[in-house]
């Protein structure tokens, strides 16, 4: 029986992967099956395109009435606020908009009259909720969840597959992670972090046994000016992106968690490490000179399954 | 904008949030199952005391477990007994001849609430002399951190007996349960769960079948369980373990205590041996068997009696040894024997009843369940 | 002592030693922490099926019966 199973799809707008081990091959195809299925609906009832999606049907709705929300997305929402007020305001689903100012593809920064429109759309303290109805109070105004879509998608494609009955594997929807459980004999999963300046590279390998581990970089979106890096990541109260760190990565039992806390990091700059030394949990940060600032990495978690002796730790760390 | 301003939630927060989030854990028992379940269960028992065998019975039994959308699931089953063979009319003695068809069924749905779960069932069973009819209310509540779930549970029973023999007729039996119980975790590989239980039942309560059988018309019992998994992660095994305590009015006062090792193997395989130890005083009005070959009667001014050795005081053991295969994703199927003696002899902490034949049961049952 | 009480203190015993088990203090454990808790094994209604034919067989063979839950249990075996 071979060991583990990868197994590769597309979704939510980039590469996905399955890592499924010690079953047979037609169970890892139904687990992988029931996992995608799980992320394609996330994927379609949060999606920008699709007219019949609930945040499709918010944004159209922007400065008209209010739109019925189901149990899911008001949960969805009171996340959103929850990282509006952990990072000061920097995060905030409703600057979707900005991207009409930006296009990263071309190395051109936008003027203060181009971007002040457009924050003028931004405020996520003004969309109003009672109950479970909910509006966006001007037109034009968005909200969108590419912020943590991806992680949370992750999240419960993990838990799908860990309440099925895998004890070792992961998801992996594009960088971020949600490991099931350790490899087979009870060593870590190897993952490699991108170097931030030199594509193909890894700057760290980091051992998983469980949760989530997820990454916020520079390099993704973004272009090279002045001498200067402009990344897609920005500061909703200016509309500019930020400049402080190259990536951020952060291990916690969520995805979600992780991925939320690498990307308020990225935003709080020269505010993240206490940030992320008061959340407790393991990261990598690299900053805007290519310094590292970790705490803890590696080494499992404490507590549950995860807790198998390491096999004896490697003096550097090692490309996978 | 705003002016610049510190994070006013540390990172802390964050983690907390995250978990509030729905379906990012695997389920816990407050939540729905995803999947439906099927399973076949089909039991051969058979009992017997040195020199004669007894009852026999065949059981083919039906269980299935279906979600109703994500708040809801509903969950039956069937038992068909087939009863046959011969039970003594008296202690170990006068052997009479039996045979019968048990059907029962049970329904129950589940409400799955943010904190908890609520349940109402009813039952059915019928036989020849027996009908019974039951309801059931069942209701837990979890802490926030799903450490602690508190159980409650009310069980109300009428039975309407009319033994084929005519020795009585219209008789009926109530019957209410009532059961309050906690769950607690106890670390990532311990798990505790204590309940107790009273009941009470009220009608006709004799053996219509047994000589001189005439126990009072009521009873009323408590019990204490005390259950304990534990896991193992050196050998990867599991120490299912439980206690009960029991007393009643009748004057019995018993303890189980059970012990049962799980442990999986390659190939999907598991092996689960099992023990059992029981031991019990006499029911107050049992009386003893005498030396010697006549009928015995009952004492002359008693006024309840009963011959029925499974009132006297004994011990009892059962060895058993269980062995479950998953046959693909959705298939496990498994085998279990089981053997079980009573012995006036085993009792602990007290003499067992004199003059009772040895009593041993052997049993195995083959199991099928489709999860999908 | 007589029936009555005997009966009412067994009955507040258990009580009491339910709640002393559900108050008493310990870490808690953590949800990514119960990977081991959510296997069949480490439940206590893993096999229904199963429990109940037990449950079943006992009852009629001992005097004592019950404990690990309440049921429609309709057995005519008094």
């Amino acid at each position: 029986m071979r060991d583990a199973f990868r197994i590769r799809f597309q979704a939510m707008g980039g590469d996905g992967e399955f890592m499924i081990a010690a079953v047979d091959e037609t169970q890892a195809r139904r687990l992988a099956q029931a996992a995608i299925d799980e992320v394609r609906r996330i994927e379609h009832k949060y999606s920008r395109y699709r007219e019949d999606s609930i945040v499709s049907r918010l944004n159209a709705a922007a400065g008209g009435p209010a739109v019925e929300c189901d149990e899911e997305t008001l949960q969805l929402l009171d996340y959103a606020d929850t990282l509006y007020g952990a990072s000061g305001g920097r995060f905030d689903i409703t600057s979707g908009v900005l991207r009409r100012a930006w296009d990263f593809r071309v190395p051109r920064v936008p003027s203060s009259d181009e971007l002040a429109p457009l924050l003028a759309l931004v405020g996520w303290p003004e969309v109003e909720r009672r109950g479970a109805r909910v509006r966006l109070p001007r037109a034009g105004m968005q909200i969108d969840f590419g912020g943590f879509g991806k992680e949370y998608a992750a999240d419960r494609a993990g838990a799908l597959l860990s309440g099925r009955g895998l004890r070792h594997g992961y998801v992996n929807l594009a960088g971020d992670l949600r490991v099931v459980g350790p490899r087979p004999d009870g060593s870590a999963w190897a993952i490699g972090i991108q170097h931030p300046r030199q594509p193909g590279a890894l700057v760290a390998s980091l051992p998983m046994y469980a949760g989530g581990l997820a990454t916020s970089g520079d390099y993704e979106r973004g272009f090279d000016l002045d001498g200067r890096r402009w990344c897609h990541i920005l500061d909703a109260r200016s509309g500019m992106p930020v400049s402080a760190w190259q990536s951020v990565s952060v291990r916690a039992p969520l995805a979600v968690a992780a991925g939320t806390l690498s990307t308020i990091a990225m935003l709080l700059e020269d505010e993240a490490l206490p940030f992320l030394e008061s959340s407790g949990h393991d990261y990598l940060a690299i900053d805007r000179h290519g310094t590292l600032h970790q705490r803890a990495f590696p080494g499992p978690p404490a507590g549950g399954e995860a807790t198998r002796r390491p096999p004896a730790a490697t003096p550097h760390p090692t490309p996978t | 904008m705003a002016a610049t301003e510190a994070a006013r939630l540390p990172g802390s927060a964050l983690l907390a949030a995250a978990l509030a989030l729905p379906g990012v854990q695997p389920a816990s028992a407050d939540s729905a199952p995803d999947q439906r379940s099927v399973s076949f269960r089909y039991l051969d028992y058979l009992d017997r005391q040195p020199g004669r065998d007894r009852v026999r019975i065949k059981a083919p039994t039906v269980h299935a477990l279906a979600p109703l959308g994500s708040d809801w699931s509903v969950s039956g089953s069937l038992v068909s007994d087939a009863i046959s063979g011969a039970s003594p009319a008296y202690h170990s003695s006068a052997l009479t001849r039996l045979r019968d068809k048990r059907q029962a069924g049970e329904l129950s749905l589940t409400r799955y609430l943010a904190d908890g779960t609520v349940s109402v069932g009813a039952g059915y069973s019928t036989e020849a002399d027996y009908v019974s009819r039951g309801l059931t209310v069942q209701g837990s509540l979890s802490s926030d951190d799903r450490n602690t779930t508190w159980h409650a549970g009310l069980a109300v029973n009428r039975d309407a007996i009319n033994p084929v023999t005519g020795a009585v007729s219209g008789e009926r039996k109530r019957v209410a349960d009532l059961l309050f119980g906690v769950t607690r975790v106890l670390s990532s590989n311990d798990v505790l769960r204590l309940d107790a239980s009273a009941s009470r039942a009220r009608g006709y309560l004799s053996d219509p079948y047994k000589l001189f059988d005439e126990r009072p018309r009521e009873r009323r019992s408590t019990r204490l369980l005390l259950r304990w998994n534990h896991h193992l992660p050196s050998l990867d095994g599991t120490l299912r373990l439980h206690w009960r305590a029991f007393r009643d009015d009748w004057g019995v006062r018993a303890h189980t205590l059970g012990l049962e090792w799980v442990q999986p193997w390659r190939w999907g395989l598991s092996l689960t041996p099992q023990l059992r130890l029981h031991t019990q005083s006499a029911a107050r009005f049992y009386v003893d068997a005498q030396p010697g070959p006549s009928v015995p009667l009952p004492p002359p001014d008693a006024l309840h009696s009963s011959f029925d050795h499974r009132l006297s005081a004994f011990g009892a053991r059962t060895w058993g040894l269980k062995l479950a295969k998953t046959l693909g994703p959705e298939w496990t199927v498994d085998v279990k024997l089981e053997h079980y003696e009573q012995r006036a002899a085993w009792r602990i902490g007290g003499r067992g009843s004199p003059g009772l034949e040895p009593f041993q049961a052997r049993s195995w049952q083959v199991g099928l369940t489709r999860v999908f | 002592m007589g029936g009555p009480a005997r009966r009412r203190l067994a009955l507040c015993g258990g009580v009491a030693a339910v709640a002393a088990l559900a108050g008493c203090g310990l870490p808690p454990v953590q949800p990514w922490e119960k990977g081991v808790l959510a296997r069949p094994a480490m439940s206590f209604d893993a096999d229904r099926l199963e429990n109940a034919l037990a449950e079943h067989i006992y009852a009629s063979k001992e005097a004592a019966s019950g404990g690990a839950g309440v049921g429609a249990s309709g057995c005519g075996c008094n």
